[in-house]
C-alpha cells in the first residue's frame, strides 16, 4: 500500500467513526479533511461514502462540503442525487445543491432548474440564476427575463446577463417597456459600448441619455473616450455635458479631461474641469495648477 | 522524489545545482526511479519542448514581455490602492503564474510551427489558441500553483482588516485563470472557477460579520483544496504513477 493509500485509508476510517461520535471542532475538521481526501478515491468508492455523509446526522456544514465533493464525482448517480436535494432539500442544502448543478454543467440537470426556479422563493431563484451563471447558460437566464412578470425578477435576470457579458440577449430585451434604466446598467457591466453609444446619442429621453453617457465610463473601454468628448463638445445641455464629464471621470480618462480643459475659453467651465481633474487625482493637475498660478490661464 | 522534481530536472529548470546533484545521485542509485524518469522523459519528449530546440529570440522576448506586462499591470493597480490593500507576495507569485499559464501557448506554438498563430490580446498577455496536450498539462500545473497559493492564503491567518483586499486580488487572479480555462477548452474547470467568484465577492463585501467571513473563507479553502486534489489526481493519471 502506498503512503497515499494509507493516508486515505486512515482518513476514511476517521470519517466512518467520527460520523457517529460527539460533534466538536476537532472531529469536524477531521471529517472535512477526510472529505478532501475522497477526491483521490475512484468514483465507485467515493460515492457511497459521500452518500452516507449526506444521509447521516452530520452537521450542515459538513453536508455542504460533501455536496461539493459529490459534484466532482463524474457519475450519473451523483447528478441524480444533486437534483434530488435541489428539489426537496432544506434551504441551505437545496441552494448549495443548485450551485453544484451549475458547477457540474450537466444540461439535463440545468433544464430541471427551470422548474425549481418557477416554484422557488426569492433565495432559490437567486441560487438558480447563479447556477446558470456558473454554467454559462445565457439562454436559460434570457428565458427567465423574457418570462418574468415582476420588475424585480426582470432586474435580477438582466443583472445576471450583464455579469455574463450576454450582449446579444440584452439587446434582444431592449424594447421591454419601462426597463431602460435596468438595461443600461447591464449594458455597462457587459461592456456593450455599441448599445450604450446608441442610447447616449439619442436625445429623445434626456434622463436616459445622461444615464447611458455615464454608463459608457463604467465600461472601462478606451474606445468610449472619443464618444464622451464629442458629446461634451457638441452638446448645449449642461446635464449632458455634466454626464459626459462624469463618464470620463468614472473611466479614469484624465488625458481627455485635460484636453477639454486646455480647449475651454470659459472660466467657469475651466474651474469645473480642473475640479474634475483634482477628483481624479490626476498627475496632470499639478502642471495646470502651476501654470494657472503663474500665468492666470 | 515526485514527478514535478523529475520534470524540472528534465527541463534543467527550477532546481538549484545542489538539488540537481541530489536527483542525479538518486537516479544513479535507484533503478525504480530511473525507470520512472525514463517514462517521464518519453512523455515529455513527445511535447517536443526540450532545450535542444531553443525558443526563437523574438518569441522568448514576447514571452518575457507577457510576464512583465502582467507584473506592471498589477503594480499599477496596487499603486492606486490604499496602503493597507497592497498586494502580498502571494499575489505576485500568482500573477506570474497566471502570466505563465496564459503565455505558455506562445512558446509551445513557436516550437511546433515556428510561426505563432493569431492570439487574443487581453491587454496583459496575448492568449493563444489551445496547443496540444502539453499546453493543457502546463495550464493545469499553473492552475495548481494558483489553487495552492489561494488555499494557503485563505487557510492561513485570519484575514481581518485585509479581507476585502485579499478577496479582490483573488477575484482578479481567478478571472485570469477562468479565462485561461476557457481558452484551453477546460469548461469544467472554468465552471468551478466561476463558482468561486460569488463567494469571493461576498468575502470582499464590507457588510458581512466576522463569523460569516470565516464561514466563507473555510468554504472556499475547502473547495480549492478539493480541486487541487482532483487536479493532482488527473495529472498523475496523465503523466503516469507517482
Amino acid at each position: 500500500m502506498t503512503m497515499f493509500a494509507k493516508l486515505l485509508f486512515v482518513s476514511l476510517t476517521v470519517l466512518a467513526s467520527a460520523v457517529t461520535s460527539a460533534q466538536n471542532d476537532d472531529s469536524e475538521q477531521l471529517k472535512i479533511t477526510a472529505l478532501e481526501a475522497l477526491m483521490s478515491a475512484p468514483p465507485q468508492r467515493a460515492l457511497p461514502i459521500v452518500t452516507r455523509v449526506l444521509n447521516g446526522n452530520s452537521s450542515t456544514e459538513l453536508k455542504e462540503r460533501a455536496l461539493f465533493v459529490l459534484a466532482q464525482i463524474d457519475v450519473p448517480e451523483a447528478q441524480a442525487m444533486l437534483l434530488d436535494i435541489a428539489r426537496s432539500g432544506q434551504n441551505g442544502m437545496r441552494n448549495e445543491a443548485i450551485r453544484m448543478i451549475g458547477i457540474g454543467g450537466d444540461e439535463k440537470s440545468q433544464a430541471e432548474l427551470a422548474d425549481i426556479y418557477a416554484k422557488g422563493d426569492k433565495t432559490t431563484r437567486e441560487a438558480v440564476l447563479e447556477a446558470y451563471m456558473i454554467a454559462d447558460n445565457t439562454e436559460a437566464v434570457y428565458q427567465i427575463a423574457v418570462k418574468s412578470t415582476e420588475p424585480s425578477e426582470f432586474e435580477s435576470a438582466v443583472q445576471m446577463l450583464g455579469v455574463m457579458g450576454a450582449r446579444e440577449e440584452l439587446r434582444a430585451l431592449r424594447d421591454r417597456p419601462g426597463m431602460a434604466e435596468i438595461l443600461i446598467d447591464a449594458y455597462a457591466i457587459a461592456g456593450d459600448v455599441e448599445s450604450l453609444t446608441t442610447l447616449a446619442n439619442d436625445s429623445s429621453n434626456p434622463e436616459r441619455q445622461a444615464q447611458a453617457i455615464r454608463a459608457l465610463g463604467v465600461t472601462g473601454e478606451e474606445g468610449v473616450v472619443d464618444v464622451l468628448t464629442t458629446l461634451y463638445r457638441n452638446s448645449t445641455s449642461s446635464d449632458i455635458k455634466e454626464a459626459a464629464l462624469e463618464g470620463l471621470m468614472i473611466g479614469d480618462h484624465d488625458e481627455a479631461v485635460l484636453t477639454l480643459f486646455r480647449e475651454s475659453k470659459d472660466a467657469a467651465e475651466k474651474r469645473a474641469l480642473l475640479q474634475t481633474l483634482i477628483h481624479m487625482d490626476s498627475d496632470a493637475v499639478w502642471d495646470i495648477v502651476d501654470a494657472t498660478l503663474e500665468n492666470g490661464r | 522524489m515526485n514527478d514535478d522534481t523529475l520534470t524540472l530536472y528534465f527541463y534543467k529548470d527550477g532546481l538549484t545545482p545542489a538539488e540537481r546533484r541530489d536527483v542525479q545521485s538518486a537516479l544513479d542509485n535507484d533503478a525504480e526511479l530511473r525507470e520512472r524518469y525514463a517514462r517521464i522523459t518519453t512523455t515529455l519528449a513527445q511535447f517536443d519542448v526540450t532545450d535542444s530546440a531553443p525558443l526563437p529570440a523574438d518569441m522568448l522576448a514576447r514571452f518575457h514581455d507577457s510576464i512583465d506586462r502582467a507584473a506592471r499591470s498589477e503594480q499599477q493597480r496596487a499603486s492606486k490602492l490604499p496602503p493597507q490593500t497592497r498586494w502580498s507576495p502571494f499575489a505576485w507569485g500568482s500573477a506570474v503564474a497566471a502570466a505563465l499559464v496564459l503565455g505558455i501557448g506562445i512558446g509551445l506554438f513557436a516550437q511546433r510551427d515556428q510561426v505563432p498563430a493569431p492570439g487574443i490580446n487581453t491587454g496583459i498577455v496575448t492568449i493563444y489558441p489551445p496547443a496540444p496536450r502539453a499546453t493543457s498539462v502546463a495550464f493545469e500545473r499553473g492552475l495548481q500553483v494558483y489553487l495552492r497559493d489561494s488555499q494557503q492564503e485563505l487557510s492561513g491567518q485570519p484575514m481581518n482588516t485585509e479581507r476585502s483586499a485579499i478577496a479582490l486580488q483573488l477575484i482578479r487572479q481567478n478571472r485570469l485563470f477562468e479565462r485561461a480555462a476557457e481558452e484551453h477548452n477546460s469548461k469544467d474547470l472554468a465552471r468551478v472557477l466561476r463558482a468561486f467568484e460569488p463567494i469571493l465577492l461576498r468575502l470582499a463585501a464590507d457588510d458581512i460579520s466576522e463569523r460569516e467571513a470565516e464561514a466563507l473563507q473555510a468554504q472556499l479553502a475547502f473547495e480549492l483544496k478539493v480541486m487541487l486534489t482532483k487536479l493532482g489526481r488527473n495529472l498523475s493519471e496523465e503523466t503516469g504513477p507517482i
